[in-house]
């Protein structure tokens, strides 16, 4: 498994966890009546606050994901002979970090995937607000909807990452 | 209609005939990650005229060793 497909799936499971964690304390607050739908403030609050979290948590997951791969990749080294070459681990690491022609690729494909559906959140947004919907409700649609996106785009690339792709 | 054309690799037996070339040297030399060079080995991924050109040299061959094309339809 390379370092871009670990860093997808954990990229994936941070998601998951991010949108189970908003949805619980967005229900929470909204169900303890500490929030209604028409405080767009609080929402944008909310929001803000965790699409925060994820870029922390998204920052620590890379620095984390380096430090253990350094580790695996030293352990190995020294099993198989006997000392521990510093430089060599960084050289390894930095290539399995290479970005080439078909990562990008794969980036480009999966992005169109996850606009697509961040583009459907959208219009499912406005139709919520022309259907006498709060504007929280649309307001949420659409921060879901981008959530929802990111995930199906990681997603994507785990799928054309085992499958291949073509450049059609 | 234009053709459609599968694309085949003899990058397996070229690497054996370098000596057991692994895929991470291959890699390091033609310039792509080792995930690459393994897609494109099994034929999940047609590489860009550049990067063919890269693989081939890399053997120290042309081209047209490295990579053949059948026509599968019309």
């Amino acid at each position: 498994m390379s370092y871009k497909v670990k860093s997808t799936i954990m990229s994936l499971v941070i998601g998951i966890l991010l949108m189970a964690a908003y949805g619980i304390y967005a229900a929470g607050k909204v169900n303890s009546g500490a929030a209604s739908m028409d405080d767009l403030k609080f929402w944008a609050s909310s929001m803000l606050l965790f699409i925060g979290i994820g870029v922390a948590a998204t920052i620590v997951m890379h620095i984390i994901l380096s430090i253990l791969l350094s580790i695996g990749k030293a352990i190995r080294q020294t099993v198989e002979t006997g000392k521990t070459d510093d430089k060599a681990i960084e050289r390894s690491l930095q290539l399995d970090m290479v970005e080439d022609e078909m990562d990008k690729l794969i980036s480009l494909k999966s992005m169109r995937v996850g606009y697509a559906i961040g583009g459907l959140g959208f219009i499912a947004a406005l139709i919520s607000l022309v259907m006498g919907s709060p504007s929280g409700v649309m307001l949420n649609i659409m921060f879901g909807s981008f959530f929802a996106g990111s995930l199906i785009e990681s997603l994507a690339q785990l799928v054309y990452y085992r499958r291949g792709i073509k450049n059609s | 209609m234009a053709s459609q054309y599968t694309i085949s690799n003899n990058i397996r037996k070229l690497r054996f005939f370098a000596g057991e070339m692994t895929q991470q040297q291959l890699a390091e030399k033609a310039g792509a990650s080792r995930q690459t060079i393994i897609a494109i080995e099994a034929g999940k991924y047609s590489p860009s005229l550049e990067l063919a050109f890269r693989i081939a040299d890399a053997f120290g061959v042309g081209i047209n060793e490295v990579f053949s094309r059948e026509v599968t339809a019309d």
